[in-house]
């Protein structure tokens, strides 16, 4: 070994035996979440997805929550009552400071809901908040929202209504406050290194539940590998989106466990109903019962999600028991594809993306083509199938295949789309089914709701426009030591969590 | 020299504008960032007003000289996902790509070229048979295979080195090996078949029938008169580097611009890669004109068209 391989041997030595004390000594203190990506943007109110939402969410505090069972509960808002069938009045907590100091008080959820709800700001959430028309204070501590009528599903997206501070935002601007983002959260904002990680600190003044970490650090790790490895090497107190053979690798791991929720999340099949073959109803019957959904479950996903008889799942308002789906029986399957003759064997093609658990996407091309149907998979990048997904029956693919989830727990956010002939999501026409699902969102009485769902519930399972799949579970891995209960809408609640002795 | 160098720098000018007007439309083909960016229950409505308020419902002919105009003012635009300049996304992915390629390059030349020697002089050693072994072995894993493996080994077994993200120095080690034993093998061919084609030259010969012992006839002779060929392929290999570090920065969560510019290309995220595609072709250029000039300074007798 010449000197310049020994010195370098020696550095690396070093470094090394550095590193290896490194994260035992920083994990006390310092809590590190490894996500898919960094957030997009930490403004509360400029973008939709679960990266940036994992981060703000323990930067801010919403109007109303929703707890570990998936109960909507109070957070900024202590009390709601329904004035009117447009109007509801929210009784707001008086003790809540924002981490500049400054109260947090009914102008600011006038200002937040404002915000959001004018086309010019062009948030993504628009759609999820345009049916409320106006926002008044009616003093520091009681504000009102106005809907554009009856709006039933107004306390479940107002779970995802965070509210900003007025002042700052209107002081620094929407660019600066989106790099420096204030809010009224367990945790504040510290600093983002772009590309890096995102650091939280601890809110020490916070009115409610306090933080079990003093400080969080957000890393964006892409490759689930990594973000397994991460996890076994102690570099990781907690990693997003583990599938369920990553969750079997951490079985009798001494470091980390997977922790495994139910979501709201629904898998389906939707067919195209207007186009042959599945205009007809008998071939899409056949369909459903030629997919096995307890054997993808059981062959493919571990056995952790549930099969569903309705395009729902338990976690959503809407849900009713006792729906009976057309269950698995491939020679129905085959015998109602035999009575339809040649116009069975079209070729279908099932539209699906890389995002999606593509080993299910060929369960379902090999099931419905033992069933005899002619399927072709159709693999496209997600904006484009997105594209496509919602392009109208005219346009739209025969199958595509999707997880749908509203993060509103409700039914109107799930079947409205999917179903009623104004969305461009479906693929399906039928005036009953359009006059159900109108009436369900018209109307604040819960029980005309769910009379309403269960009529919609058994039109899809005799009628076939989507087959319902099964309720997906959320992976994550953990610490060994660390309490955490995933929740059906996905959150990550920091301060909901603790470290087991 | 002047002229030579106007010439070459209009050509750049002309080929950048070229790359960049290519991906401006291509990306457009397909369509829009938009139903990316809102929630699935998004009406119709909703996303045709986020269209209009992002600017994506113009023509594509003023889309174009709107980007033109700003690119005129070394202005990148916006991300459309992040909403923060692209020049700020770009300065922040740029010190961590710049790096990774210099770390690579360390483990490339510093390997490659050594054993690239071997392979010349002692082509028949057992030394330089188990060298061309440990090549070919190099370059035929994939990193994404090569990267996991080392994780495993090196941080969760051995615990000795960082699994990944960024921080001191040792981070900087794995994703520097995954990427650097790829190009190594470039360089160890290159350099093998530059020094067997000096070697047989008459030079050599009479330099060896005067007594010139092989370590001074390698660094005095052969070395300069070899090191052409490896000059070009290293410029090609750096901007290789600098766009081809995807999957090492996507395995190591190394934070360079390989895994903001994929990011970016499937969320339509059109002005990142507009920036991206601009640096990678500002810098491929650029090398290769600094290639050429490096050229007449190693050898004077090549003398570069249009200096006189």
């Amino acid at each position: 070994m010449s000197r310049v391989s020994k010195a370098v041997a020696a550095v690396l030595v070093a470094t090394a035996l550095g590193l290896a004390a490194g994260p035992a000594l920083a994990a006390k203190d310092r809590f590190v979440v490894d996500l898919v990506n960094e957030p997009s943007s930490l403004d509360p109110q400029v973008q939709w997805n679960p990266d940036s939402y994992y981060v703000y969410r323990n930067i801010f505090d919403n109007l109303v929550t929703r707890d570990d069972k998936g109960e909507i509960i109070p957070q900024v808002a202590t009390a709601w009552k329904q004035v009117s069938d447009t109007e509801i009045e929210f009784d707001l907590r008086s003790d809540i400071a924002f981490h500049d100091g400054s109260k947090l008080t009914a102008d600011d959820v006038v200002y937040s809901v404002k915000r959001i709800t004018d086309p010019k700001f062009a948030s993504p959430q628009l759609g999820q908040f345009d049916k409320i028309t106006d926002a008044i204070a009616l003093s520091p501590t009681k504000v009102k929202l106005v809907t554009a009528g009856p709006y039933p599903a107004l306390l479940a997206q107002l779970v995802k209504l965070s509210i900003v501070p007025k002042a700052v935002v209107e002081a620094v601007g929407k660019d600066a406050f989106n790099l420096k983002p204030i809010g009224s959260g367990p945790y504040k904002f510290e600093s983002w290194q772009r590309g890096v990680n995102v650091q939280l600190t601890r809110n020490d003044a916070y009115w409610g539940a306090k933080a079990p970490f003093p400080a969080v650090t957000f890393r964006a790790v892409p490759d689930a590998a990594t973000r397994l490895a991460n996890l076994q090497a102690g570099s990781s107190d907690l990693v997003v989106t583990l599938d369920a053979d990553q969750a079997a690798q951490l079985k009798g791991s001494p470091k980390a466990q997977a922790l495994i929720g139910l979501t709201e999340r629904v898998a389906y099949v939707r067919l195209n109903t207007t186009k042959p073959p599945f205009d007809n109803p008998k071939l899409r019957l056949a369909a459903a019962h030629a997919l096995d959904k307890q054997a993808m479950i059981d062959g493919l996903l571990g056995g952790h999600d549930k099969p569903v008889p309705e395009l729902l799942t338990p976690a959503i308002f809407g849900w009713v028991d006792g729906i009976k789906a057309p269950e698995h029986d491939l020679a129905k399957a085959k015998a109602l594809i035999a009575e339809a003759g040649p116009a069975a064997k079209a070729e279908i093609d099932l539209a699906t993306a890389p995002v999606f658990d593509q080993r299910i996407v060929q369960a379902i091309q090999q099931m419905l083509t033992e069933a005899g149907f002619n399927v072709k998979i159709a693999m496209s990048d997600m904006a484009t199938y997105l594209k496509r997904a919602q392009a109208g029956p005219e346009t739209t693919s025969l199958l595509s295949f999707g997880r749908w989830s509203c993060a509103c727990q409700d039914a109107d956010g799930v079947l409205f789309p999917l179903l009623h002939k104004s969305s461009g999501w479906s693929a399906y026409r039928n005036p009953k089914m359009d006059a159900l699902l109108e009436e369900a969102r018209a109307t604040l009485d819960t029980n005309k709701r769910l009379a309403a769902y269960k009529q919609v519930h058994e039109i899809v399972a005799a009628d076939v426009p989507v087959v319902p799949l099964y309720q997906a579970v959320v992976i994550y891995g953990a610490a060994k030591n660390l309490t955490f209960q995933p929740t059906p809408n996905e959150s990550m609640f920091i301060n909901r969590m603790s470290w087991k002795d | 020299m002047p002229g030579f160098l106007l010439r070459r720098l209009g050509q750049a000018l002309v080929t950048i504008l070229g790359v960049v007007t290519l991906i401006f439309f291509v990306q457009r083909l397909t369509g829009d960032p938009t139903y990316l960016l809102v929630p699935e229950t998004a009406t119709q409505a909703d996303i045709a007003a986020l269209r209009h308020q992002l600017g994506f419902d113009r023509p594509l002919a003023v889309q174009y000289f709107d980007f033109l105009g700003e690119l005129v003012r070394f202005d990148l635009g916006q991300s459309v996902v992040q909403r923060v300049p692209v020049t700020t996304i770009i300065a922040s992915r740029l010190p961590y790509t710049l790096m990774l390629a210099a770390g690579a390059l360390i483990v490339a030349c510093g390997i490659g070229m050594p054993i690239g020697i071997l392979l010349a002089i002692f082509r028949n050693s057992p030394a330089a048979k188990a060298a061309a072994g440990f090549v070919l072995a190099a370059q035929s894993m994939p990193t994404f295979w090569s990267g996991i493996l080392m994780i495993l080994v090196f941080s969760v077994l051995l615990g000795w080195l960082p699994p990944s993200s960024t921080g001191d120095l040792s981070h900087l080690v794995m994703p520097s090996f995954a990427l650097g034993l790829l190009s190594m093998a470039t360089f160890a061919r290159i350099t093998r078949s530059a020094l067997l084609d000096e070697l047989s030259k008459n030079y050599v010969r009479t330099a060896r029938s005067r007594g010139v012992r092989s370590g001074r006839l390698l660094i005095r002779h052969l070395a300069r008169n070899a090191s052409i060929p490896v000059i070009t392929v290293a410029a090609l290999e750096i901007s290789n580097l600098l766009a081809g570090a995807v999957i090492v920065e996507t395995v190591f969560a190394w934070p360079g611009l390989g895994q903001v510019t994929v990011q970016a290309i499937l969320a339509r995220d059109f002005m990142i890669v507009q920036g991206v595609v601009l640096l990678g072709a500002f810098v491929t250029v650029l090398l290769n004109l600094l290639s050429d000039l490096l050229y007449s300074l190693v050898d004077p007798r090549i003398v570069l068209e249009g200096a006189r």
